[in-house]
């Protein structure tokens, strides 16, 4: 009983490539030798087979938004190239460098509406009056992250307005990521409170237990950024959207 | 025209992610025959991966850290509906019954109820493997296990299949059984 020497993890591993030449060579020499060993590489590829087989072609569902989002997409492609022309140049004439952030690598343009989706059973079309609702959770203060953040923020907003979709964006900073909102700390006030401004359909959520731990180990009283409200704890805030089929993102 | 060539690539991107999506959603409906919640999941991953996309370094492991964020969103789901089990111990049911089906679709139908009955951390590691065909290094990153777990997972996976399969495709014409599962 030679291809005993071979054990099932052994045999899967050559089924699946996953072995050297030399070990290789060693499994199909001795096949070649075994009736025994070919039958159990044998059953094992044909495993491999039915798996692949299986699901060659899954059921669809039947609200599935590849079918829906396509036509939605070449039905409103003229008036949606229209619109989006006009306030994407009016986009690229006023900021640059915010166009290359918001549509410049493509992908970054499209999250939107999946995140819109996201997490939620029902599809609503564009344009339904349920918001899009997306919270943005911040927990250090990584300058390269925060500023990222910032990015993601503003491009999700940007898109939004564009395309007129009502939605509401959250960002909830807890731990580390308070440093954001810290008037005596932050690298980017100017940016916050600008966008704060800017965008009434934003809420930047800061952590009172994060900010009563600061005062209790460090001695430091936060001095918040104008615009920045404060919820009781950033967790619960985050389960609580959650539970309500908020789009959760941690940057 | 530069704003031409944005909507292009717009465009453009935006097949690979539909192209993405079926990929996503083939993966996410073997965890979970489900259709409605593979579709949730393959929508909330590739939502996922948009807004993160900026940490991925190395694009060559493109594939990898998408299925992982596919991965997470599939345990949250579960999080998400308070089941405190261990993903290994969910059996999904499979309501198909095979019996008055015939040839390939039978086949079909019983290889997915033989992956419906395997532990979630079973069937998560043999469909990477045998439906995206991925090495077992990128299985242990996607599922955040070790190389090892991956390798007696798939074996395990891989044995009960065989039971479960072959034998019966060995013998078609058998009696009608009724397999009844318990839904958690």
């Amino acid at each position: 009983m030679s291809h005993e020497k071979f054990s099932d993890e052994f045999l899967n591993a050559f089924v699946d490539g996953e072995l050297a030449p030399e070990e290789k060579s060693r499994v199909l020499l001795d096949m070649s030798q075994d009736e025994a060993l070919n039958r159990r590489v044998c059953e094992l590829k044909t495993l491999h087979d039915l798996v692949r087989t299986g699901y060659q072609n899954p059921p669809q569902s039947g609200s599935t938004p590849r079918a829906t989002g396509d036509t939605r997409y070449r039905a409103n492609i003229a008036a949606a190239v229209t619109l989006a022309f006009g306030i994407l140049l009016g986009w690229l004439l006023r900021e640059p460098v915010g166009l290359r952030t918001a549509a410049g690598p493509a992908p970054s343009q499209m999250p939107a509406p999946d995140t819109r989706t996201a997490g939620a059973a029902a599809r609503a079309a564009p344009g339904d009056a349920a918001p899009a609702r997306v919270l943005i959770h911040i927990n250090d203060n990584n300058a390269v992250h925060l500023a990222q953040a910032l990015d993601e923020v503003e491009a999700l907003l940007a898109y939004y307005r564009a395309h007129r979709q009502n939605a509401v964006v959250e960002v909830v900073v807890n731990g580390a990521g308070l440093d954001l909102v810290r008037a005596d700390v932050s690298a980017f006030p100017d940016r916050v409170e600008a966008l704060l401004k800017e965008h009434r359909n934003l809420t930047i959520a800061a952590c009172q237990n994060t900010i009563e731990r600061l005062a209790r180990e460090a001695g430091i009283a936060a001095q918040l950024l104008p615009g920045v409200t404060v919820i009781d704890s950033g967790v619960a805030q985050i389960m609580r959207r959650q539970q309500q089929g908020w789009a959760y993102i941690q940057v | 025209m530069d704003v031409l060539n944005i909507f292009s690539r717009q465009r453009e991107s935006r097949k690979k992610l539909e192209q993405q999506r079926a990929r996503l959603y083939r993966i996410a409906y073997a965890w979970t025959h489900n259709p409605a919640l593979a579709d949730d999941l393959a929508q909330e991953a590739l939502a996922k991966a948009l807004q993160k996309s900026g940490q991925l370094r190395d694009p060559a492991a493109f594939d990898a850290w998408l299925y992982s964020i596919l991965a997470n969103c599939y345990y949250d789901h579960f999080r998400r509906l308070r089941e405190s089990e261990d993903i290994d111990d969910i059996v999904l049911a499979h309501d198909v019954t095979p019996e008055h089906e015939s040839g390939a679709r039978e086949i079909v139908h019983k290889v997915r109820a033989a992956i419906a009955r395997l532990p979630g951390g079973q069937r998560q590691v043999v469909t990477l493997v045998d439906i995206e065909g991925f090495s077992y290094m990128e299985v242990a990153q996607i599922l955040s296990i070790p190389i090892g777990t991956v390798m007696s997972r798939l074996c395990r996976a891989r044995g009960a299949l065989k039971q479960d399969l072959l034998r019966d495709l060995a013998r078609p014409a058998a009696a009608p059984e009724v397999n009844l599962r318990r839904i958690k």
